[in-house]
């Protein structure tokens, strides 16, 4: 069974798109990131998926149960652990308090665990806290009941450096414990840092659904590499090479590359080599490509009907892997 | 279960305190007051006969009994306006906030996380209300027992009782207007400021359809159903205008919790 399966998934707010024809599945176990722009719908899936808004068509399913009907859902939050962007409390309480009213609605299995983890000043009223401290709180909110699925949106923001690196070494061992992720996020390192697959969505869209790795593999290497004497731009033109980037003065040349190593070493083995970097592509540069390549064909893109945008296609041919 | 009630009015009960008080202490001044003005001997009946029907009716003052009385000083001066008007006001404020201050603070979305039903949620928040209007009865009631008898005057105890007992759900429907404004709109301040609107606007539609003969207009009003006045100085006991606000409220509440339950949470 999947911890979240979305089928054609549809949502407007009148005439104003939020999602459209999302069809998802996330399986039991795994960490999944959702990945868009601002605006691109992330937050209208997640809550649709936790009944905040019904969908204007399509199904969706949580653990298992069905996210339209409220009794069905109910059960399904019994084990499900919400992380909103930006928790809203009640500043007159202490933490100490909502811990205790949220223990009486949804049951409690390991706050003081928790707290010992995040550490929030429960037994100060929430207007003091600042927004690392809500943050914390709403952690210890979040998983207090032991949730099976747990799902985030952008579950970093305001947390320190520390912190963050605290949340990510939970959820691998929530993951460990068989805890589901689906979270949605603009920070990639943190995607790279802790999920196994990745959803993209754009104007309300799922563009990809891929692993990270493949995902990053598909993209290639950037290589960086410097020879002796002058060089000519054409001299690069093999397969596999992307991007291309020579300074031909200087004897310079970067580019993302996507072929076998022995052919580029091969071709280097022409030249004096004073300087070679291979490194993985950034997450930053592979996100761009579904982003901007269709931001660029954006008018060219605009019959509604189509599933899939069509550069997010042409980008995977282009890196046959 | 009544876990969302006890938190909301445990958050509530400092702030309806600390208003009962103040509520205690104006009540108590005006009773304190009421000797120099009984025995000024300015005619304030005559001065209350000069004013316009529509005001005299707004001051639940019929011309039927004299205001230089204790009863009739409390039901003008203090019940009518206070109680009628502004505590009304008050409770329509406050339900204004019960479920719009949490959708437009984010605080919905951490609520509704849990597993728990929307119609829970607006049920068991209205019902924090009814701690805080009780509260405000008891002790306001008390002080001012304490007040007429302290002024040596005397006031039936069964009268004042009933005329607190019965506001009970004359306060709840008034809440209960807020309630739907709550969750119809999203801002809380719209709400409050509706709900605000809402109970004068109805104040003045009973008091001037009681005396521009459209008095059937005025039946929508909660304060047709609650006259302590009457209570205070003719010992009438309207029950069966109690039972029709306890009814309207149930019929408010239930409405606000269904449109709450098909409502998108932005």
């Amino acid at each position: 069974m999947s911890a979240i399966e979305t089928t054609g998934l549809t949502k407007y707010y009148g005439d104003t798109l939020g999602i459209e024809d999302l069809s998802l599945s996330v399986r039991e176990g795994e960490v999944f990131g959702f990945l868009g722009p601002n605006g691109a719908g992330k937050t209208t899936a997640i809550r649709t998926l936790l009944g905040f808004i019904s969908p204007t068509d399509g199904t969706a399913t949580v653990l298992g149960r069905d996210a339209t009907d409220e009794a069905e859902l109910i059960e399904a939050k019994r084990r499900v652990g919400y992380l909103p962007s930006n928790p809203g409390f009640d500043e007159g309480v202490t933490g100490r308090r909502l811990i205790r009213y949220h223990a009486a609605l949804k049951s409690d299995e390991r706050s003081d665990e928790l707290l010992d983890l995040f550490d929030p000043p429960v037994e100060r009223e929430i207007g003091e806290y600042s927004t690392g401290n809500r943050q914390k709180l709403a952690l210890v909110l979040t998983f207090m009941h032991d949730p099976d699925l747990v799902v985030m949106d952008e579950p970093t923001s305001g947390l320190d450096p520390l912190m963050q690196e605290r949340l990510y070494e939970f959820v691998d061992e929530e993951c460990d414990r068989g805890t589901t992720f689906f979270f949605s996020s603009h920070v990639l390192s943190e995607v790279r840092r802790i999920c196994d697959r990745v959803g993209i969505i754009r104007d309300g869209r799922l563009v990809t659904v891929e692993g990270v790795e493949e995902l990053l593999d598909r993209s290639g290497k950037r290589v960086r590499v410097g020879v002796e004497g002058w060089l000519d731009p054409a001299e690069f033109d093999l397969p596999g090479v992307h991007d291309l980037d020579v300074d031909s003065e200087r004897g310079d040349a970067s580019f993302m590359f996507t072929g076998e190593y022995d052919d580029l070493l091969d071709h280097l083995r022409a030249y004096s080599v004073r300087d070679l970097d291979v490194e993985e592509a950034p997450l930053e540069d592979v996100f761009m490509k579904f982003y901007d390549g269709e931001a660029a064909s954006e008018s060219d893109d605009t019959d509604p009907a189509t599933g899939t945008p069509p550069k997010a296609s042409s980008t995977g041919g282009e890196n046959d892997a | 279960m009544l876990d969302i009630a006890t938190y909301e009015s445990e958050r509530r009960i400092t702030g309806a305190l600390v208003l009962a008080v103040l509520l205690a202490v104006m009540s108590l001044l005006f009773v304190a007051l009421f000797p120099s003005i009984a025995s000024s001997g300015a005619d304030l009946d005559a001065y209350m006969k000069s004013l316009p029907p529509a005001l005299q009716t707004a001051f639940g003052a019929s011309g039927a009994f004299s205001i230089a009385t204790i009863e009739g000083f409390l039901a003008v001066e203090l019940y009518q306006f206070f109680w009628v008007l502004m505590l009304g006001i008050y409770a329509a404020y406050l339900a204004g906030g019960l479920i719009a201050g949490d959708v437009e603070r984010d605080r919905m979305d951490v609520l509704l996380a849990a597993p728990i039903t929307r119609h829970r949620v607006v049920v068991e928040k209205f019902l924090s209300l009814v701690p805080v209007v009780i509260a405000l009865n008891i002790v306001v009631a008390a002080a001012v027992y304490a007040g007429v008898l302290a002024i040596g005057e005397s006031v039936p105890l069964a009268d004042l009782a009933v005329a607190h007992l019965l506001s009970i759900p004359y306060l709840l429907a008034c809440g209960a207007i807020g309630l739907v404004l709550s969750v119809v709109f999203d801002t809380s301040d719209v709400a409050k400021r509706g709900g605000l609107g809402a109970i004068f606007g109805l104040f003045l539609l009973e008091t001037v359809s009681a005396s521009a003969d459209l008095d059937w207009l005025g039946a929508v009003s909660p304060t047709r159903y609650y006259d302590p006045t009457a209570i205070l100085v003719r010992s009438e006991y309207d029950w069966t205008g109690g039972l029709i606000l306890l009814a309207g409220t149930v019929v408010l509440v239930a409405a606000s919790a269904w449109w709450f339950r098909r409502k998108d949470i932005a």
